[in-house]
């Protein structure tokens, strides 16, 4: 069934698909409507799930950590500061292995107060060890969580999907709602490793002196690097199902292309316009859109971006005394390449600033004129 | 993964625990040694190898919750100790029976204190905190008012199944504390006889207090009601006179004396003062109660500023005549109730304070020309702690007057006694029992309560004290020491007793309840309570009711009860609202089940977190400490 539906309410329709058990969560904008869409579920009795309210972000994630060890399937929601609360709980939910699902709207984090749309909020949690995929569009985002429920529960980490402020929470776009009866057989109910038993009381979570703690780190990263050989799977059993297809990343006219934009989110569809525009006037130009950023897929992002003679990335974020982020773990991926294009990095649209195709186009335009990429990013669009 | 042992999981400072925890550690099947060969043998979720059920996380305590009912700041007041919360569930629930039998467990007239009562209950309801206190003596008289006096009594012992011996009790007197006296003695199983002079039984209920504001027949029905319960009643029997003293302590075992106070003070101030417009406003109370004719004149002057001063005036202006009342302080330190005194001024009742009677000039027929008064002002606090009045010399004024009533105070008539019993002008002195020590010659053993102890001069205090005296009574003749019962019996901090307690009653909620415990304002978490003003209490307006000896509001509504019942606040007193099991953090409120009211503690996981405590809305969760 197709409707047209905002972003934030994609990911709530998804989440009621997906069967949730137990959602927990604190207002905040431009999170807020996927959780009122989600409790007036709860209250219609559309879905029969569990709306815990809670104190504050940091309580919402411990709560869920909670309701997913008893076995229940669980989801949250946040934004920007709200996020920076979970931190602390978002190291213990991956370590504790805890498939647990979160839709975080990036929101721009506070110095000044800004509402609208950056991704350093997610960015800043990507050593947390949960999975990070960043979306594009409305229909990307319901996909998102029921595919994002099928990999968490296969590999045992919490997912995280993250996509921009009002460009999408906030935008109606037609989505196509699949059928029930074929996400219920996509995800099939959750059945958690160990379940909890009163009679047979067991400790969770407990207490790993030195002589283990290190081996237990170490079995995040492998859990997290198979991920890797497992999101594929998973995609690809989604194409069959509801036909439509996602990988690790996504590319757009790469094949031969001199210069590969690299782009996150939102900007990714007004990027395609000004790819479109300068293949007219005759320029190489590609796109490669980031989905899954944690676990980094390495052998993915040099594949594609390998042969490039430039690569640019655009960044809505920004990891402050460095630059962006996406292009600083791209360039540390395209390190050990037998072939290194130069990596123009941009730092653009922060706070939510328009990012239009115009820009883009400017953007690469300034690539193609320039040899090397100055050391220091590019902020397009500074009020100088 | 595997169970690592945890030296962290006992106190350093607690090694008993520490021991005790090792102890069942080595005895559990849990101290498997496991070793990890490679990180491929730790599972994803990390649970514990084993069952954790020696872990009693318990033993991290050191302080406790325990779930028990307290006394709320109502019945803390209440010098009868009325359960106050117990009958307002009851009336919520609409169980308007139970509600009233569960009253007259500790106050057997709910019906005359609905109507008479100071509330000092009110004074201390927590809920004033919020918006305003419950009106508990309207719900009072709501429940006294549904069912006649003259019901069958559920409690009632019968008297030939008594396995002890009976008791015969002489109650002297049948105001309120001879009423309660009685009232409680019957229940224990004596036989009782109460003896009034008058001809109404009721003392001060009846005589004293005019009829809007406690209506005769609700006195009356009470004596129905008593004598329904085997109580014999013999009014115009005057002790020391009809019946000599000596007769009562020869002939019962007990004799409990409840004679009032009913000689009034009076002062000289003029030497024609057998003059018959110039009398005791007591005196005058009765005439009217009695229904005798009593000539007025049209202006009535009240020397006084006491709770008979006001009913004094507020019947003269309802005979018609103007009523003026003079005291020689200001209002702040009038001893009468601020609510009769302010319904006297809507009345037309004038108050002429710092003003001191000095002269009373008569005509040339000896009736009353005017009352000369001397103006007064306020000097140092007294031993009272009031302001001493201190005379303006020569500065007087005068009040044109044609009866003058004094008020200024009753003592007790202890002629009757023939010296046999020790008494000061004004009282009788009693131990913490009421018993009275006297050299009659024979027999019975003396008691005494109300207005001739050393007791404040309420209703309900005189209530009080006929069922402290009752219990003393039934101690002994059981032989048991009042003093080793009393520590049982006692409600919260003042002289309450509980005749619930005495007879082993179970209380309105099943659960241990800690009866010295008290909660005020300070312990109950108003958050969790909505604001919900009181209703409106709908009284007769000044011009209809100055008119009337009858009661100038009705008794409240069924809806306007309900009201009232649902904003109490169940001080101290658990009503299963589930805070302490929401909250809960280790699931260790163990939730009711269908059969049993409210909760249980799981010590075995409890870590004494105190959450439940702070939640728990009303209090009815407290802290210990332990070890």
């Amino acid at each position: 069934m197709k409707k047209a539906i905002k972003g934030n309410h994609a990911v709530s329709y998804g989440v009621k698909l997906s069967k949730v058990g137990v959602i927990s969560a604190y207002p905040i904008t431009p999170q807020t409507t996927i959780v009122e869409e989600l409790s007036e579920m709860c209250a219609s009795g559309d879905l029969d799930a569990r709306f815990i309210k809670v104190e504050s972000e940091h309580s919402a994630m411990a709560a869920l950590i909670g309701a997913a060890t008893t076995g229940v399937r669980t989801f949250t929601a946040t934004s920007g500061n709200g996020l920076l609360l979970m931190h602390e709980v978002l190291h213990w939910t991956a370590g504790a292995r805890l498939p647990i699902v979160m839709a975080n709207v990036n929101r721009a984090v506070s110095g000044v107060w800004n509402i609208w749309a950056e991704q350093t909020d997610s960015l800043a949690q990507r050593d947390t060890g949960w999975i990070q995929i960043y979306c594009e569009s409305s229909q990307e985002l319901l996909d998102g969580v029921i595919m994002a429920y099928k990999l968490a529960e296969k590999v045992m980490l919490p997912v995280m999907i993250a996509y921009d402020a009002f460009f999408l929470s906030h935008t109606t776009e037609i989505v196509d709602i699949p059928d029930a009866d074929l996400v219920d057989r996509f995800i099939p109910p959750y059945v958690p490793p160990v379940s909890l038993n009163f009679d047979d009381p067991r400790m969770f979570g407990g207490f790993f002196a030195t002589d283990y703690f290190y081996e237990h780190r170490y079995t995040l990263q492998q859990a997290s690097r198979e991920t890797l050989e497992c999101y594929p799977e998973v995609c690809r059993e989604f194409h069959r199902v509801f036909g439509r297809e996602y990988d690790l990343v996504e590319t757009y006219r790469t094949e031969d292309a001199e210069v590969i934009l690299v782009t996150a989110g939102a900007i990714t569809s007004v990027s395609r316009i000004a790819i479109d525009k300068l293949r007219d006037k005759g320029e190489s130009v590609g796109l490669m859109k980031l989905r899954m950023f944690r676990p980094v897929p390495v052998d993915c992002w040099r594949e594609v971006l390998g042969k490039a003679g430039k690569v640019v990335v655009i960044d809505r974020n920004l990891s402050v005394g460095l630059g962006g982020v996406f292009a600083s773990e791209i360039r540390s991926a395209l390190y050990a390449s037998t072939h290194r294009p130069p990596i123009y990095s941009v730092v653009a649209g922060l706070g939510g600033r328009d990012v239009t195709p115009e820009d883009v186009e400017g953007i690469l335009n300034h690539v193609l004129a320039h040899d090397k990429p100055s050391d220091e990013p590019l902020f397009w669009g500074l009020k100088q | 993964m595997g169970f690592r042992e945890k030296s962290s999981l006992f106190r350093m400072d607690q090694p008993e625990k520490g021991r005790k925890f090792m102890a069942d550690k080595k005895r559990s099947e849990m101290a498997i040694k496991h070793e990890f060969k490679s990180y491929r043998d730790i599972t994803s979720m990390h649970v514990s190898l084993g069952n954790m059920l020696y872990n009693k996380t318990g033993s991290w305590r050191f302080i406790k919750p325990i779930y028990e009912d307290k006394i709320p700041a109502c019945q803390n007041a209440c010098p009868a100790g009325n359960d106050i919360e117990g009958w307002v569930k009851l009336l919520n629930n609409m169980e308007y029976e139970k509600a009233y039998w569960h009253l007259k467990r500790e106050e057997p007239f709910p019906a005359i204190l609905g109507r008479v009562c100071f509330k000092f209950c009110e004074d201390a309801c927590n809920r004033a905190v919020l918006d305003d206190c419950i009106s508990i003596k309207e719900l009072e008289r709501f429940v006294g008012d549904q069912f006649a006096p003259t019901i069958p009594h559920p409690e009632l012992p019968e008297n030939d199944s008594q396995s002890h011996k009976i008791g015969h009790l002489a109650v002297v007197g049948s105001g309120p504390s001879g009423m309660s006296a009685a009232y409680f003695a019957r229940l224990l199983g004596f036989e009782v006889t109460i003896f009034d002079k008058e001809a109404l039984l009721g003392g001060m209920l009846r005589l004293g207090i005019p009829g809007y504001r406690l209506p005769g027949q609700v006195v009356a029905a009470e004596f129905e009601g008593l004598s329904n319960m085997g109580i014999e009643l013999r009014p115009n029997t005057e002790i020391g006179k009809d019946i000599p003293m000596e007769t009562l302590t020869t002939t019962f075992d007990y004799v409990f004396l409840a004679t009032g106070a009913h000689r009034s003070l009076s002062m000289e101030l003029t030497e024609n003062s057998s003059c018959c417009r110039i009398m005791s406003a007591l005196t005058f109370l009765k005439q009217v109660a009695r229904g005798e004719t009593v000539a007025l004149g049209k202006r009535v002057v009240v020397i006084g500023g006491g709770n008979t001063a006001i009913d004094a005036a507020r019947t003269a202006i309802r005979m018609g005549c103007q009523a003026t009342v003079i005291y020689r302080r200001s209002m702040t330190e009038m001893p009468a109730h601020p609510e009769e005194v302010r319904e006297a001024e809507e009345e037309g009742v004038i108050f002429r304070f710092l003003a001191a009677p000095e002269d009373i000039a008569l005509h040339a027929d000896a009736t009353i020309e005017k009352l000369v008064c001397c103006e007064m002002e306020l000097g140092p606090a007294d031993e009272s702690g009031r302001c001493r009045p201190i005379r303006k010399e020569g500065v007087t004024f005068d009040i044109p007057a044609d009866t003058i009533l004094m008020a200024i105070g009753e003592k007790p008539d202890f002629e009757y006694l023939s010296r046999r019993i020790p008494t000061t002008d004004t009282i009788i002195h009693t131990q913490e029992d009421f018993s009275v020590s006297s050299d009659y010659p024979a027999g019975a053993k003396v008691f005494a309560g109300g207005d001739i102890t050393d007791i404040p001069h309420t209703v309900v205090h005189a209530i009080a004290s006929g069922k402290r005296a009752a219990i003393a009574m039934d101690c002994d003749r059981r032989g048991v020491l009042f003093s080793d019962v009393l520590n049982r019996i006692r409600i919260g901090t003042g002289t309450a007793v509980s005749f619930s307690k005495y007879m082993n009653w179970a209380p309105v909620n099943p659960v241990q309840r800690n009866d010295q415990n008290v909660v005020d304002s300070t312990k109950i978490v108003y958050d969790y309570f909505i604001k919900t003003p009181g209703f409106e209490k709908s009284i007769q307006p000044a011009d209809l009711r100055k008119d009337s000896f009858e009661p100038y509001h009705a008794t409240l509504s069924g809806e306007e009860a309900i009201h009232e019942t649902a904003r109490c606040l169940h001080c101290g007193r658990c009503t299963e609202c589930d805070n302490c099991l929401i909250f809960c953090p280790d699931v260790s409120i163990l939730d009711r089940t269908r059969e049993t009211f409210g909760y249980a503690i799981d010590y075995d996981y409890c870590k004494g977190c105190g959450i439940c405590f702070t939640e728990c809305p009303r209090h009815a969760i407290t802290m210990v400490s332990e070890g």
